[in-house]
């Protein structure tokens, strides 16, 4: 599914679409394109609602997380505004947009670390799996055992290497240590890290390189076995060797994961993901398949954003 | 003042591009840095310069007891500081007769430092068993839980606590916590606890004319117990205010890494103690000192009695008790050098908590501080 686009990601905004791209599009006819050019922009610039265009081939996709007419507000200030979204199963959805559009935020109301924000309300729902995430009912803690979670930075607790991966196991109270050991070896194994660290799982965390770290914490986000699993720019903390190992990772990890990523990079974006979502101001204003966005998105405002030409 | 030791070290400049700018700076401001840099180079220096002077100085007054006592200053209980005439007893415990009257005996003056080292020891951990666990929770509710709004004007409070003067501790302990305990507190804990297996905390043995008999506590109010609550209620603000701090610098992907886990609130709260582990053993470690050196309030509540006890219920002594309590009266030169050796003990093992504890609040941020 890879798709390689002669991009050097957003960062290299001179360099445009390739116009190869851009002439294999349909003529373009206003109606069938939704809002012409700048339609969207001005519509959210004067407040006015507008549908997301969201593309058919996702409706026949079975949905992880199903966002409900989302809204959420930081205090009086609006974050996010009307958004109804399926994330496929099993399928890697990559959340772009540019700076402050809400990325994390609406990556962070899956698990409801938004909860914890001072001021923080929302109308609306997200299903998981079927089931609701901010009913009256829900048990937060329940519900985010069920939610992995990688952040920007690594993150690992000030522990054993192996108390790091188990530790979801452990405030479950399994003392088991059978079963912890099957749990963090499978981990490790499956975000790539037990070949390095195998000898020296009662070592600090800390003594981890940045990269080794954060694939930590994937292995700590995975061994739960979560129905959904969110990354906020994983990477953007690491190197280049780092970032690859870990997009790598990803990749490996999709067919058994559901996963939802949020993303600077669009390269990154286009290479990995199987579908991409774009959000602007709050909104979500595009979302398909991942090739239809980059190659040939229904928007003129996606084009250019995944093109680099704003943003 | 121990406050300013839980800023974390973040302000601390990287010296390279210190150095470099320097070089950049003009010739008259680099004569200001030099002056500057002097400065407090030469009152670093006064301040070690002070400290090796008062070690110096008690080190030197108390020679007279060191050579006198040696070692069996720190491990003999007799605290005697003038010699003594007694009844003569034989070794059965019966009086010894000579001439048709009781003999007696002279017991020389003697100095045994244990049971106000004992002392000191004992209310000092009693202290920290009541503030350290009021002062983390606290300290949770502070970071954790409560607005910003509600924050800033507990925050202040609890900093002002630590600067009221201890006599005022020691006066609300002496006139409102003590008869508390003696009237109500300890009679009601004797009826729930004095089970077989927990006597010992209610009765205590003593010699009456050669005999040992065990005879029921008095409880007067004044005691170990009483020390420990007044100092842990003199600490606790210190314990608070630091490992609020320290808690406080916990990177909130810390917490969040553990929430988004599942973790319950008090599961994350343990991370976020965990993680901040040096930094609160700091906060311990200078309530000790505190706890340890304190005098004044101490004094008034502890009963004043030169003795190792093991139960709570029962008077005790301190070093810095012991201090006031004698120093005034202190007439031979042995007596007043003992008090002064003492006094150099008390200094050594505070010193001793401080900077233990200071290298973990510094070092523990610095640690967590370097990998971000
Ligand atoms: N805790 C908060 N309190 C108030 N406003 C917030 C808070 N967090 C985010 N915001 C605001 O909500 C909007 C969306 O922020 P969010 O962090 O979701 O953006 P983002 O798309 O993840 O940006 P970036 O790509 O820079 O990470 C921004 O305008 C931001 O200022
Ligand atoms: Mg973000």
């Amino acid at each position: 599914m890879a798709t390689v686009i002669p991009l050097s990601g957003a960062q290299a905004a001179s360099s445009r679409l390739p116009h190869a791209a851009s002439t294999t599009l349909p003529p373009r006819v206003e109606e069938e394109r939704g809002p012409a050019r700048g339609r969207v922009f001005e519509a959210i610039s004067r407040s006015e609602a507008f549908p997301s265009e969201i593309h058919e081939s996702l409706l026949a996709e079975p949905a992880v997380v199903e966002v409900r007419d989302f809204r959420l507000w930081y205090a009086r200030k609006q974050a996010l505004f009307d958004i109804s979204m399926r994330i496929p199963r099993g399928k890697l959805t990559a959340l772009v947009g540019p700076s402050g559009c809400g990325k994390s935020t609406l990556l962070r109301s899956v698990n409801r670390l938004n909860d914890l924000v001072d001021g923080v309300s929302i109308e609306g729902d997200m299903l998981l799996n079927g089931d609701s995430i901010y009913g009256r009912s829900v048990d937060v803690i329940d519900l985010r055992k069920r939610i992995g979670m990688v952040f920007q930075k690594p993150n690992p607790f000030p522990m054993s290497i192996f108390e790091n991966v188990v530790y979801a196991l452990r405030i479950d109270g399994v003392r088991d240590t059978r079963v912890l050991e099957e749990v963090c070896e499978r981990s490790l194994r499956g975000a790539g890290l037990w070949d390095e660290v195998k000898d020296r799982l009662r070592e600090s965390a800390l003594q981890l390189s940045g990269g080794q770290q954060q694939r930590l914490c994937i292995a700590r986000a995975i061994a739960a076995e979560p129905e959904v699993l969110l990354l906020d720019e994983p990477c953007s903390a690491l190197d280049p060797i780092a970032t690859g190992r870990i997009e790598d990772l990803i990749e490996e990890l999709k067919g058994d994961y559901s996963i939802l990523m949020v993303t600077h990079n669009m390269q990154q974006a286009s290479r990995t993901s199987d579908f991409t979502a774009f959000l602007y101001l709050g909104r979500l204003v595009e979302y398909g398949p991942t090739n239809d966005i980059f190659l040939k998105p229904r928007l003129r405002e996606t084009e250019d954003y995944v093109t680099g030409r704003f943003g | 003042m121990a406050l300013e030791t839980a800023t974390p070290p973040a302000t601390d400049p990287a010296p390279a591009p210190a150095r470099r700018r320097r070089t950049r700076v003009s010739g008259k401001g680099r004569a200001w840095d030099a002056i500057f840099a002097g400065l407090a180079r030469g009152s670093t220096v006064l301040t070690l310069l002070i400290l090796a002077a008062l070690v110096a100085v008690l080190f030197e007054s108390a020679v007279p007891s060191i050579r006198e006592n040696g070692a069996k200053f720190l491990v003999s209980s007799e605290w005697r500081p003038n010699e003594r005439e007694v009844q003569k007893r034989d070794a059965a415990g019966h009086l010894v007769m000579e001439d048709g009257e009781v003999a007696t005996e002279t017991l020389p003056a003697e100095f045994g430092a244990l049971p106000v080292i004992w002392g000191t020891a004992a209310s000092s951990l009693l202290a920290l068993l009541f503030a350290v666990p009021i002062g983390f929770g606290a300290a949770l509710f502070l970071v954790r839980i409560c607005k910003p709004r509600l924050g800033g004007p507990l925050s202040f409070l609890i900093e002002f606590l630590a600067a009221v003067p201890s006599i005022a501790y020691g006066m609300w302990g002496l006139m409102v916590l003590a008869p508390l305990l003696q009237d109500h507190i300890e009679p009601f804990l004797r009826s729930v606890l004095d089970v077989p297996g927990l006597h010992w905390l209610f009765h205590e043995t003593i010699q009456v004319g050669g005999e040992s008999i065990t005879r029921v506590l008095p409880l007067s109010g004044r005691d170990m117990l009483c020390g420990g609550l007044v100092l842990g209620i003199m600490i606790l603000p210190i314990v608070t205010a630091i490992s609020r701090d320290v808690l406080r610098a916990v990177p909130r992907e810390q917490i969040e890494g553990s929430l988004a886990l599942g973790a319950t609130w008090w599961q994350s709260s343990w991370a976020m103690l965990r993680y901040s582990r040096a930094g609160l053993l700091g906060a311990v470690l200078l309530g000790l000192a505190r706890a340890a050196g304190e005098t004044m309030a101490v004094t008034m509540v502890i009963g004043n009695n030169n003795q190792i006890k093991a139960s709570i219920f029962a008077p005790a002594q301190t070093m810095s008790s012991l201090l006031a309590n004698e120093f005034a009266e202190a007439t031979t030169e042995l007596h007043r050098a003992a008090l002064i050796e003492i006094a150099l003990v008390l200094l050594l093992m505070s010193l001793a908590f401080n900077i233990s504890a200071r290298m973990l609040v510094t070092g523990g941020a610095t640690k967590s501080g370097g990998r971000r």
